[in-house]
């Protein structure tokens, strides 16, 4: 008989394990620990589900045309909307400026990401790693229309970059509200996204595999393209579709840095909603960009596996 | 064939790989490798061995060339290791974790050195297949890493770090992972293709029968500083300190006074074989293998012994092939370990039971105090 | 409840027979009615939807304080843009819900839309209509679903030190090479499509049905790389030294103006449109907050109200006997005389909403190709 010892009690922690334990009892009997895994994702399921309905009633939305003389939205259905989108050769030039600018704010943002993370991971000394994910979450701290505005200020014709430019005796330079200026914004936006995102693949990698690479008579650049980058595709392609279809579908940074007129698909839905109030044609437009952004998730998906997103399943 | 400790100039000149005053001071106490001289003739298979911390992997990597000392030399084929970039080094080496490219087949990895090496892509696929032969993956070539066991990925990495015939071969540790089974089988595999290839080889292990089987010579490390260098039959036999001969096979400690024909522990005269130059009376350090220490339970069957001892078995250890008997001798610190051998599996000896055990003078080896 | 309410109503009714001077900005009429025994219960609060800045602090002085102050009846703000905020009163309407807000200060042309679905109150009974002018009436609708409060003219304003000699007469001027990339439309082109139409030597007559040479003419300014925006845009970007010249209503120049800016606008000669904003109440409010939601709009037709209201934007109101602010006294946006009103441009509200998507987007495709 071991001896009972009336000093002696749990700590602290454990105890409030037992009566959280014992009430989730009370409120969730053990025998319906089956379904538990459900009740876990009954929020999703909910979330998932008003989702779907709201893209059902856009659907809906999409196939009604607006009568500008009672602006009513018609009673039948019929496909004009997406006539009208895909025959817009305004909408088209609309489109191919988004998929351009993903597609570049991607490359760029991976490109700047890639070194970064690279850093982050393998920096030998705490100080530096520190630093850099400081320096890596702050942003997260300024939303994206406030950081937009900062550029705004800081690119603007009198802004401090044009002081600077003025100081060697160059412009003021128009540095805003063109295409080259939304992208700086986006790529601006997304680094952290695509770091942080990156890391994780990168830190998968060993040390002992490129020091092995040298080993073998890589130098750094062989090393980097046959060793690291393929073996960092999956953080590559993760982070690549998250900043691809966030660039794809961005309002705030056209708006503000584009100057009215680097229109973005977001922006052209806004319009319509908000703007010439053609909720049905607004609709259609959302519809095809939500279709042209899941093909080319697909595709990506299909031609390089899902990457990190994969969730450790092979393609 | 006994390879001494300091080597000649001669030997120097056609050494391989040459060791010489190499300390590693990484800045956070102790030199993590301390004055670390040898030399190591073409052709030959060493293995440092030590346990965990004994700076043995330090000493590895500067060898590799991955860390530069804080002092001394190390020249490889002559020149010093660390004049050469990495890439540009032919030393091929065997990782900890095989470090091999997950993302490529069997093929493309054993081809990876000669791509990158430039050697003739026409030569490329035919060498490839002879070295995937010598590890014996013949036909393996297009599957991927993980398509392989533990024991295939080995062959794998051995067969990419010589595929561009280095002039030497290290290897990490790199059986450390495996099960029992299969590194027994992997050492003999690399004392084959060792010795098939005749490439020099220098072998990192906290593994002493690894490095028995598989070794010419031994390197014993502790605490930064080099033990001993022999052969393994040598490094078995004549341990130079206590340490190597605890580190290497099982052996018991006995500590008393100096006399004319060994120790006196406790009173007991113990028959050893003393070094030069022991004072009398003073402390030192003797060890006795398990296998040299025979056990009976009539003392006229060890007549033949030079020391004779009486104590109680305080238990028995089934290994399989052989049993370790613990004694517990009344007057002596510790218990003495000794192996018995017997053909039929009997365990003559229970517990508790009193037993006679008895040594020779020569099998009870007395260290000088300096080796303690 | 009553009696609270009644005590409110005196408690406010003698803060403001004590308030020297300003005491009671309304009219005898409204008096007898905001006292009236059988007036509906009173909200705690109405809501009006307004533009930020200088627009609603005008709103504020005007109407909405001195109508708290008459009735006991807090008036709260709600910023969300006149755009953004149609879609939710249509939907709340059409899903038989109170609707979000009580009135709507809205663009006669958005009002319109509101107005042509029938989304709107009929606003015919309100008392002080009687003493407005015709701009008070929604041209083409029946009844009053709309109240327009005041006219605006999109300006051209510019900034005199970029003309050294002397101010631009033509909105040719947006075409000066100097001027590429200092330009500022609105980004839907509201304003500048009847200009342009005269411009670009075309007629008024020939809107909506054939508009190329209003077109052309905005092809030409796209050339020149006008920046596009929105209200507090132009401030700004007048402000931060990014344009010159800007096709604006004149009180977002006049608001930069009075942030110390040198900025000067003028009618040119091809003339301004001209337009007017308006009050509307939604349907689905209860009863008694619809009567008071009415009572706010005939509160901002009365003189003192309006006259408050549009000194703080230097507009023309919609009530005789009005004084212009004195910086805008014969000021071309700030119209008085029917020889003002030569050089402005108005076209009905009616063509405006049927038109107006189809010209925002074939702005949208000249500017964003």
């Amino acid at each position: 008989m071991p001896e009972t010892n009336p000093d002696f009690r749990y700590p602290l922690r454990w105890r409030i394990m037992d009566m959280a334990e014992a009430i989730a009892d009370f409120l969730w009997p053990r025998r319906l620990s089956k379904y538990t895994g459900w009740l876990f994702i009954m929020p999703a399921l909910m979330l998932v589900g008003i989702l779907v309905l709201g893209l059902i009633q856009i659907a809906d939305a999409s196939l009604r045309t607006l009568d500008t003389a009672t602006y009513l939205p018609s009673d039948n259905w019929s496909l004009d909307n997406f006539q009208k989108a895909l025959g817009s050769s305004v909408y088209f030039k609309v489109a191919w400026r988004s998929l351009l600018g993903a597609a570049l704010t991607t490359a760029i943002t991976l490109c700047f990401a890639f070194p970064y993370a690279y850093a982050m991971v393998r920096t030998q000394s705490p100080k530096v790693r520190k630093a850099l994910l400081i320096a890596l979450f702050l942003p997260f701290f300024i939303g994206q229309v406030v950081r937009a505005y900062g550029w705004l200020i800081l690119l603007g014709n009198g802004g401090m970059v044009n002081d600077v430019l003025g100081l060697v005796g160059i412009g003021p330079v128009r540095l805003l509200f063109n295409y080259p200026a939304v992208i700086f914004g986006l790529v601006q936006y997304m680094l952290p996204f695509a770091v942080l995102m990156l890391a994780p693949a990168l830190t998968a990698i060993p040390t002992e595999t490129e020091i092995a690479a040298g080993s073998l008579g890589a130098n750094w650049l062989q090393t980097l393209w046959h060793v690291i980058l393929p073996m960092a595709k999956p953080g590559l392609v993760g982070a690549g579709l998250v900043v691809g279809t966030l660039s794809l579908t961005d309002f705030a940074v056209p708006a503000m840095l584009g100057g009215g007129s680097q229109d973005f698909v977001a922006n052209a839905i806004y319009d319509q909603f908000f703007r010439t109030a053609d909720q049905g044609l607004g609709a259609a437009l959302a519809l095809l960009l939500v279709a042209v952004g899941s093909l080319i998730v697909g595709l990506v998906f299909m031609v390089f596996g899902a990457g990190t997103l994969s969730m450790g399943a092979r393609k | 064939m006994n390879m001494p400790a300091a080597q000649p100039a001669d030997g120097e000149r056609h050494a391989a790989v040459l060791v010489r005053d190499v300390d590693m001071d990484f800045g956070n106490g102790p030199l993590a490798v301390q004055s670390a001289s040898f030399s190591l003739e073409a052709g030959r298979f060493l293995t440092i061995l030590g346990p965990s911390g004994s700076g043995k992997t330090t000493l590895l990597r500067m060898i590799a060339g991955f860390q530069k000392p804080s002092r001394g030399q190390i020249l490889i084929g002559g020149k010093a290791s660390d004049a050469v970039a990495p890439h540009k080094r032919t030393i091929g080496m065997v990782f900890q974790k095989l470090a091999l490219f997950p993302h490529m087949t069997v093929n493309e990895n054993v081809a990876f050195p000669l791509k990158m090496r430039r050697f003739n892509p026409k030569d490329i696929p035919e060498r490839v297949a002879r070295y995937l032969d010598l590890v014996r993956l013949g036909g393996y070539g297009t599957r991927r890493i993980h398509e392989l066991s533990g024991g295939q990925q080995q062959r794998v990495a051995i067969a990419r770090a010589l595929v561009f015939e280095p002039d030497l071969l290290l290897l990490d540790e790199p059986l450390a992972a495996l099960d029992r089974k299969l590194r027994e089988e992997m050492q003999l595999e690399f004392r084959r293709i060792q010795k098939e290839l005749g490439v020099t080889t220098i072998n990192v292990t906290h593994d002493q029968r690894e490095a028995l089987v598989v070794s010419d010579e031994i390197i014993v490390m502790d605490q930064g500083r080099i033990q001993q260098h022999a052969d393994p039959v040598a490094m078995y036999r004549k341990p130079a300190s206590p340490f190597v001969a605890n580190f290497i096979g099982v052996s018991s400690f006995l500590k008393g006074e100096v006399t004319e024909t060994g120790l006196s522990v406790n009173g007991f005269s113990c028959a050893g074989t003393l070094p030069r130059n022991m004072s009398l009376g003073s402390v030192a350090q003797g060890a006795i293998r398990a296998e040299q220490i025979r056990i009976s339970a009539t003392a006229a069957d060890l007549a033949s012994c030079d020391t004779t001892l009486q104590g109680t078995v305080t238990d028995t250890i089934f290994e399989g092939e052989r049993l370790l008997y613990f004694v517990a001798v009344p007057g002596l610190a510790t218990a003495l370990q000794i192996y018995h051998h017997d053909p039929l599996g009997h365990a003559p000896h229970d517990r508790g039971a009193a037993v006679t055990i008895g040594w020779n003078a020569r099998d009870l080896l007395i260290f000088p105090p300096q080796n303690m | 409840m009553a009696n609270s309410h009644i005590r409110l109503s005196r408690r406010a009714m003698l803060c403001g027979s004590a308030t020297a001077g300003a005491a009671l900005l309304i009219t005898g009429a409204s008096t007898r009615r905001l006292m009236a025994q059988n007036a509906p219960e009173k909200p705690r609060e109405i809501i009006v939807r307004a533009w930020g800045g200088s627009w609603v602090e005008a709103l504020k002085a005007g109407v909405s304080d001195p109508f708290t102050e008459a009735t006991g009846i807090a008036v709260r703000h709600d910023l969300t843009e006149d755009n953004e905020i149609q879609p939710k009163l249509w939907a709340a309407v059409a899903q038989g819900r109170i609707p979000p807000i009580h009135v709507n200060w809205d663009t006669t042309t958005n009002a319109t839309k509101s107005a042509l679905r029938g989304v709107t109150e009929d606003l015919s009974d309100v008392s002080n209509l009687a003493n407005t002018t015709d701009l008070a009436k929604p041209v083409g609708l029946e009844g009053y679903p709309i109240i327009n409060t005041y006219g605006y003219v999109y300006v051209l304003a510019y900034r005199p030190e970029a003309f050294p000699d002397g101010p631009p007469t033509s909105w040719t001027a947006l075409l000066d090479p100097k001027f590429k990339g200092r330009i500022a439309l609105y980004n839907d082109g509201i304003g500048f499509h009847f200009p342009a139409q005269v411009a670009g030597g075309g007629s008024l007559e020939d809107i909506p049905d054939n508009m190329q040479a209003a077109w052309d003419f905005i092809a030409k300014v796209k050339e020149q790389d006008p920046l596009l925006g929105e209200d507090p845009d132009f401030t700004n970007w007048f402000q931060n030294g990014e344009i010159d010249i800007a096709c604006t209503i004149s009180t977002n120049a006049r608001e930069a103006r009075k942030n110390g800016l040198e900025i000067a606008w003028v009618v040119p000669e091809e003339g301004c449109k001209f337009d007017t904003d308006g009050l509307w109440i939604p349907k689905g409010l209860p009863e008694n907050e619809l009567y008071w939601a009415k009572e706010y709009v005939n509160f901002a037709l009365t003189q003192q109200a309006q006259q408050v209201w549009l000194d703080g934007l230097g507009l023309p109101g919609v009530v005789p006997g009005l004084t212009p602010p004195e910086d805008l006294v014969d000021d071309p946006s700030y119209p008085t005389k029917p020889e003002d009103f030569a050089h402005l441009i108005r076209i009905s509200a009616q063509v405006q909403v049927q038109n107006e998507s189809e010209w925002f987007s074939k702005f949208k495709e000249i500017m964003q190709g």
